[in-house]
């Protein structure tokens, strides 16, 4: 008996009382509630928006969701047609487009303003610990708070005081609605993206801009770089990696984001993006298989994009 | 005459020298950046607390007043008498402390486990709580709500204005979030510590409760305002789950003021401050702590 079990201990089936079976089961057990939760509240969910996405549900049957008719691809073909979703030329983009183009545009300059935020922090002058803690309040500020603010800032009447001050500059003759003025309200949210999460941005950045080695620059100085050519050359390449993962994940949230929108726009003039979109369809028409069909879709367009990304700009990064 | 002319002209010359000398381009450069990084992010601030202090007068004059002329609390009263406020902070302090005290309990267990303990599965789980970061929060209110008014209607309790639903999502919300900055905290503690304990004859989660925890203060603090700072900003969730006026959390109830038909921005400003008020001062006072967690992909935001 003895002799078989010390000749082949691993076919022995685990104890049940064993240390390590005993350690397995604790880990579990401190998982579970998390894992539960997180499972049970957002996978779940997630998986049953494909399920709702195929069925009519209106307020009526709304607590009986399970027996709500199927209807095929009724509703992403609703939701492709509708004119708040679909491209309709330069004047009028439809949520689809303008999703892409704000997700973008705002990333990139949300990066651009980060990178200037760390290069200025990078270098020690008085009062750094200050400025640094200054720079992030865009960010940690509750985002009705900042949104509301700005909105009174851009306010549209003469006492607004964005108005105010551009009029004493003479900048512009008559007060502007900012935020009710298409193009102009797009720029706007883009910029109020830039503002509110450059901090991230800059936080990523700056550990990096830290962890670079010193001997580079001395490198490049022997070799008589100019301070642009130290950063195009020196600096750039050492954050690369950062700024493509900075950048994916700030996508990411931009896409999926929807409070910035519905607080500053609702959604009005020219700013309409996807999860508002969403929400219009689901809580004002009260069509939540088209607000789920939306859903899909934006998800659907942020998973090809990842594809493509991970396929393409990844496979270049590693040659 | 023309002699002290002269000499005041050298002299001022030497001094312009002296600060030409001194501003160089890019130091210039510099100051002019940090200006405007510093003005463009403090005046919204400002311009939120200075305007929360004026009268309905001074909001509605035909210039907007920079400085109000005395600090005068109308804002304020109108928010806590008409407004009702007070019920609003209520009810976000009692969902922002639940969910940070519970996620910070959870995710200790959840992220002890994760860092040192081995288990079946351990990846495919880690990868699943990733993946909360590719959903949005809006595909998944709508079966979330529709889920709950089912699970609801069985155990007879109601979806709408239950602010213990509110508190599960915000946990589902902020789990992940904390594991991994626990997690990876936890990784950090070297094992040889928790070893000897073990030798020494404590259990597992005696080892937990008396070595690893008091190593991981700094942590678990900064875990709990990142958790109690998201439950508190919350908007969507809260505008989805709660109908009733009184059970509004905050945010909504701002939302609500700010959309009513009579405009009252020195209100909505007085709301907000109070808002941000902790938040910012929460922050400074442990900057320190949280600035990793920040950078950590701490907040989804």
């Amino acid at each position: 008996m003895s002799l078989s079990s010390k000749e082949r201990p691993s076919l022995l089936p685990q104890r049940w009382n064993s240390l390590k079976a005993r350690e397995v089961r604790l880990a579990w057990a401190m998982v579970l509630p998390t894992a539960l939760i997180v499972f049970g509240l957002v996978l779940f969910p997630a998986i049953f928006s494909i399920w709702i996405s195929f069925r009519s549900v209106g307020l009526n049957n709304l607590n009986n969701v399970f027996q709500a008719p199927f209807v095929g691809l009724e509703n992403y073909r609703l939701v492709i047609n509708d004119f708040a979703f679909k491209w309709q030329g330069f004047r009028n983009w439809g949520a689809a487009v303008t999703s892409v183009v704000y997700s973008f545009s705002s990333t990139v300059l949300t990066l651009i303003v980060g990178l200037i935020a760390a290069l200025l922090l990078n270098r020690p002058f008085r009062a750094r610990g200050l400025a640094r803690a200054i720079f992030l309040f865009p960010y940690v500020a509750p985002i009705v708070s900042v949104a509301f603010v700005w909105r009174w800032i851009l306010d549209p009447r003469p006492s607004g005081v964005l108005n105010d001050i551009l009029m004493r500059l003479g900048i512009i003759e008559l007060p502007k609605a900012y935020l009710a003025t298409r193009g102009l309200a797009l720029l706007l949210v883009i910029v109020f993206e830039a503002w509110r999460y450059f901090p991230f941005a800059m936080l990523m950045l700056l550990a990096r801009l830290q962890a670079i080695d010193t001997t580079l620059y001395e490198a490049a100085e022997v070799d008589g770089a100019s301070a642009w050519q130290k950063f195009r050359f020196v600096t750039l390449p050492e954050l690369r990696y950062v700024l493509g993962a900075t950048f994916l994940l700030r996508l990411i949230w931009t896409f999926n984001k929807f409070d910035d929108i519905f607080l500053l726009t609702g959604g009005g003039f020219g700013t309409n993006v996807l999860p508002v979109l969403t929400y219009q369809f689901s809580f004002r028409s009260y069509n939540f298989g088209k607000g789920a069909a939306n859903a899909m879709i934006l998800l659907l367009m942020l998973v090809v994009f990842l594809v493509i990304y991970v396929g393409v700009v990844m496979r270049r990064a590693e040659e | 005459m023309t002699r002290t002319q002269s000499v005041s002209s050298s002299e001022r010359l030497t001094l312009i020298d002296h600060l030409a000398r001194w501003i160089t381009w890019p130091r210039f450069l510099f100051a002019i950046t940090l200006t405007f990084f510093v003005t463009s992010i403090l005046f919204p601030f400002y311009w939120m607390a200075s305007s929360s202090f004026k009268t309905y007068a001074e909001i509605g004059s035909r210039h907007p007043v920079y400085i109000p002329s005395a600090l005068r609390l109308d804002a304020y009263q109108e928010l806590f008498g008409y407004w009702q406020f007070a019920n609003n902070v209520f009810n976000s302090v009692r969902v922002a402390v639940p969910t940070s005290i519970i996620a910070v309990i959870l995710s200790t267990l959840g992220a002890y486990a994760v860092a040192r303990l081995e288990f079946g599965g351990k990846e495919a789980m880690l990868n699943g709580i990733l993946i909360v970061y590719l959903f949005p929060g809006i595909l998944l209110v709508i079966p979330l709500f529709a889920m709950i008014a089912q699970i609801g209607s069985t155990l007879g309790f109601e979806v709408q204005d239950n602010l213990p639903v509110l508190i599960l999502t915000y946990l589902a919300q902020t789990l992940p979030v904390a594991l991994y900055m626990l997690a990876n905290y936890f990784r950090t503690i070297p094992a040889e510590i928790e070893q000897a304990g073990l030798i020494d004859g404590c259990s597992r989660l005696g080892v937990i409760w008396r070595i690893t925890l008091p190593l991981a203060v700094p942590a678990l603090v900064s875990v709990a305002i990142y958790t109690f700072m998201i439950a508190w900003n919350e908007f969507l969730y809260a505008l989805v789950f709660l109908n009733d006026r009184r059970m509004f959390t905050m945010p909504i109830q701002i939302n609500t003021i700010f959309n009513d038909p009579t405009p009252r921005p020195h209100v909505v400003m007085a709301a907000s401050t109070i808002m941000t008020l902790p938040v910012v001062i929460l922050f400074l006072a442990l900057e320190r702590f949280l600035e990793e967690g920040l950078s950590a992909g701490g907040v989804k935001g």
